[in-house]
């Protein structure tokens, strides 16, 4: 048998090599390494962009989506994100600072010289046209809230030159909500897209000229058009369409007033942009290309990162080799990565999860437990945020104290909410349990012992005997939370409040976590996800979708009426955020939590002006330079 | 034969409607349904009604499976709105992709397997054997994010001399523009499957090769090469054409852990994102595209087990 065998040696050792050499001589067109004139960007797991249509529905909704892909084409009303600080960008926005009269029911916006590529002004009509179509299409708007803001609370507009526009409001507002919360959401609209077909003429649609309100037919045409040329067929929302694949070809996306067009775009995320030339604003791109990379894993680009295939990325949490010095300054870079700075950015969000007000879990004991003061008071004083972000995610974080975010810096935060209302101490925490009439038994289950609604008792409708035991269910997926949930799990039981963990995916953790109605069966009990808020587009951190009586995402139906007249005052009057906040940092609508770090994101050495980073996640590449 | 297809293929449809009964079923229990996980934690419950009625989500289930069906039969399988394509041509363009990068392991280590496999059965109980059974073992216990790694670590960080990852872009025919690129991934899958068809091929070889009539081939005067090629191959070949047929689910349905630690954007990766964002019809899409595969597969295995071995008759024929 000694033939055969060397002749199946030869033929396996032969086959394996011809296999290799095969695709080994074949030409190569990759790896080629980035030249000084293209920056590529690493696209988050999972983030590719989908849709291209500014205007688009809440589906299609995604603050990568809009900051990381449309804003680089088609420039926002008012740019937001000021170096570190999340405040307006006069020197990026289309229009100058709005000015606010009669009371602060008339606003005016005089727009800047900006031009769009096709040669024509950036003009108030195009406002018009992005009110025209918000008036007719609000449901389809994803930041539009009935009652709330606009187009809700406009009487009137009226575009007074080519440059100005003035809007009337039904009632006084908040100056600064208007301009962080409402202006903020709209992005003028070239005279280009006002038709309702391809081979229509520019302004046939009569969308953009048409007095306010007036043409709510014809601009809902056009919407349905231009949705359909984004992915979204309104009268067909799961009818197939191949819009995808014609981003980077339809003449009508290649009208930008941006700093940048699209050049090449597939439905895996694969997208290249070339510098608008007649981009009309401040910055102009010396980059020939940006392209945006998409990546399956965090593992796959940690890789390419170590590979030197990208110019920005981030570090995959799991590769921290170093503790942060502090939150704001990073510690040693993974030694691997050499060639890159790191960089922390930290969203403009606060982290919390909600107690279930109206729960009926825990024997019907859970929602009146929750409601009691004294009791979130010491669950909150539990949990020890400074001492959990040291150890889980290496100093990478920011504590929450109240509902305005303390980082990045910024006017909002009061410094009644950063000193921390409720440091931890689990003695303070007994305590308060104890003088309200429960039996405290550390690493077992407290209860009732003083029923009744007098200072020292339990509270209104807890019974003798009610326990302190719930259930807490939270989003699988990343060890970190995990990590959290268990550390808190502990130090909560040290004064006998028993807590049960319960992983469940991110969408059934959101899916639990909705206000009760009533009439139904409602036995959520806390319901953490994970992310807390991100105040994008509502840059103002106000509380009226979070915290006010019966809003959307009140998601433990927390109702207070001071806290929504405080919250009222923030929109519709003068007030300024700090009762808001320093009553809400004390009262505690929901369990806050540490908020980690966004994105450690690496640079290239070489690579000049991609810090600072927006904490609104808006890149500008081109203001990078080799 | 005809009679026995007719009846499998009778059989599968009943399967595949099961299936996709079931996991229909199934994704109707995901808490706030398919318009939470596609409106996200922003949506008011006003927004999230509009969405189940514009979408038929507020229909009675029998009516929204009837509607899926008769769509599925018109090749419409729904729509992901986090990708904002439809499900069928989402599969269209990932499949593609799986199949290349599963094939080509496949064939791969088909072209090695089983030639080492007859080695061994051949050399058994030599040093070479020993060699190669040690090999197979270790090869065997790997978990593949770590032969990847591995190779990465290997022949693109140290080496520098195969890219770590193929193109990315949606069309399969990117990998072609770069196939040097596409060794790492197609050897890491491979070498898994190498190591598991060589163990069934050494040991079907051995099997074959003590049966009597190669015995009374080697006592006629057949030559070594004449019993290994003319008789023992065909016969010790059976195994590993079950293990193909049934190996074509994992062709179709991706190698997960490759796609992920390669930036391979295939069907495992979508049917996991599916999963992981209450992806419903993208869901029942990939679901159903596995169970067909299953199913085929299986169908396959028995049919070319039957042309490859007369003893066997199919169905009773």
């Amino acid at each position: 048998m000694r033939a055969p065998f060397r002749r199946l040696l030869a033929t396996s050792l032969a086959a394996a090599a011809l296999s290799t050499s095969a695709v080994v001589v074949a030409p190569s067109m990759a790896g080629a390494a980035s030249k000084p004139t293209v920056a590529t960007w690493a696209e988050a797991p999972q983030t590719p962009p989908n849709y291209i249509f500014p205007f688009m529905p809440l589906q299609y909704f995604s603050v990568s989506t809009i900051n990381n892909f449309q804003f680089l084409m088609f420039r926002p009303l008012y740019w937001f994100g000021q170096g570190k600080t999340p405040n307006l960008n006069l020197q990026l926005s289309l229009a100058n600072e709005p000015s606010y009269s009669n009371g602060n029911k008339t606003v005016t916006v005089n727009l800047k010289n900006y031009q769009w590529s096709n040669g024509e002004k950036v003009t108030a009509d195009d406002v018009m046209f992005w009110m025209n179509m918000l008036h007719a299409d609000k449901d389809q708007w994803a930041d539009y809230t009935a009652g709330t803001g606009i187009p809700d609370d406009i009487d009137s507009i009226t575009v007074n030159s080519p440059t100005k526009i003035t809007f009337q409001l039904k009632a006084p507002v908040n100056t600064h909500w208007f301009t962080y919360n409402e202006l903020s959401q709209i992005s003028p609209m070239p005279l280009a897209w006002d038709k309702t077909s391809d081979a229509a003429g520019p302004g046939s649609g009569g969308c953009a000229k048409a007095a306010y309100g007036s043409a709510d037919a014809k601009c809902d045409a056009v919407f349905t058009y231009l949705s359909k040329a984004s992915g979204f067929d309104p009268a067909n929302p799961k009818g197939a369409n191949n819009s995808l694949s014609t981003y980077a070809t339809n003449p009508l996306w290649q009208v930008v007033d941006g700093p940048w067009k699209l050049s090449k775009f597939d439905a895996s995320g694969n997208v290249e942009f070339v510098p608008n030339t007649k981009y009309s604003g401040p910055i102009k791109p010396t980059l020939k290309k940006f392209v945006e990379v998409p990546f399956t894993t965090d593992t796959a680009e940690f890789n390419a990162l170590v590979g030197g295939k990208i110019d920005v990325g981030y570090l995959p949490s799991a590769n921290i080799t170093s503790p942060a010095k502090s939150p704001f300054a990073a510690g040693p870079n993974n030694p691997r990565l050499k060639n890159f700075t790191l960089d922390p950015l930290y969203s403009w969000s606060i982290n919390y999860f909600p107690y279930n007000f109206q729960s009926t879990g825990n024997d019907g004991n859970a929602g009146k437990i929750f409601s009691q003061l004294y009791f979130r008071q010491a669950f909150q004083t539990l949990v020890n945020q400074t001492a959990y972000i040291s150890k889980i995610w290496k100093n990478y974080g920011i504590p929450t104290y109240g509902p305005v975010p303390t980082y990045p810096p910024n006017s909002y935060a009061s410094s009644f909410e950063k000193s921390n209302p409720y440091p931890y101490s689990v003695s303070k925490a007994k305590a308060l349990l104890t003088s309200h009439g429960w039996k405290v038994v550390p690493n077992g289950t407290s209860t009732c012992v003083r029923p009744g609604s007098a200072k020292n008792q339990c509270g209104k409708g807890i019974p003798a005997g009610a326990k302190l035991d719930f259930t807490l269910e939270y989003a699988t997926g990343g060890t970190a939370l995990a990590q959290l949930m268990n550390v808190e799990k502990s130090s909560w039981a040290q004064a006998g409040i028993n807590v049960t963990l319960r992983g469940a995916s991110f969408n059934t953790v959101l899916g639990h976590a909705i206000p009760c109605t009533a009439g139904e069966s409602c036995d959520w009990q806390l319901e953490n996800w994970g992310g807390g808020w991100v105040f994008a587009p509502d840059y103002y951190p106000t509380g009226e979708a979070i915290f006010q009586t019966g809003a959307g995402s009140n998601s433990g139906s927390y109702s207070s009426a001071t806290a929504d007249r405080l919250i009222k005052a923030t929109t519709d009057g003068g007030a300024s955020l700090t009762a808001y906040e320093n009553f809400l940092a004390k009262d505690l609508p929901a369990v806050y939590q540490p908020n980690p770090v966004t994105s450690l994101t690496e640079i290239r050495k070489g690579l000049k002006g991609v810090t600072p980073q927006s904490p609104l996640f808006s890149i500008t590449p081109e203001a990078w330079r080799f | 034969m005809l009679g026995y297809l007719v009846r499998r293929t009778l059989q599968a449809i009943v399967v595949i409607l099961g299936v996709t009964l079931i996991v229909f079923l199934l994704s109707q229990l995901i808490p706030g349904g398919q318009a939470r996980a596609a409106l996200g934690p922003k949506a008011t419950s006003v927004q999230i009604a509009h969405f189940n009625h514009v979408n038929g989500y507020d229909e009675p289930l029998w009516v929204q499976y009837w509607h899926y069906i008769l769509n599925m039969v018109k090749g419409d399988f729904g729509y992901s709105y986090k990708n904002n394509q439809g499900v069928a041509q989402l599969i269209a363009e990932r499949l593609p992709k799986t199949i290349t990068l599963v094939g080509a392991s496949t064939v791969l280590a088909l072209v090695i397997a089983i030639p080492l496999g007859m080695a061994q059965a051949v050399r058994r109980n030599r040093p070479f054997d020993y060699v190669m059974t040690a090999a197979s073992f270790i090869l065997y216990a790997m978990p593949a994010f770590l032969i990847g790694e591995l190779l990465i670590l290997l022949f693109s960080f140290t080496l520098d001399w195969l890219p770590s990852q193929p193109p990315s872009d949606a069309s399969a025919w990117a990998v072609f523009t770069n196939p040097v690129a596409f060794i790492l991934p197609v050897v890491s899958l491979a070498a898994l499957t190498i190591a598991a068809f060589s163990r069934y091929m050494r040991s079907s070889v051995l099997d074959t090769i003590a049966e009597d009539y190669i015995r009374t081939a080697r006592a006629k005067g057949a030559s070594p090469r004449q019993i290994l090629w003319g008789h023992a191959m065909r016969n010790a070949l059976l195994p590993i054409i079950t293990l193909l047929g049934l190996s074509l689910p994992a062709i179709v349905g991706g190698a997960l852990i490759i796609e992920d630690v390669f930036n391979y954007p295939g069907m495992g990766l979508l049917t996991v994102q599916a999963a992981n964002n209450d992806d419903i019809p993208l869901i029942l899409g990939t679901t159903l595209v596995a169970t067909i595969a299953t199913v085929v597969g299986s169908l396959l295995a028995d049919v070319l087990y039957a042309a490859a071995d007369p003893r066997i008759r199919l169905g009773g024929d």
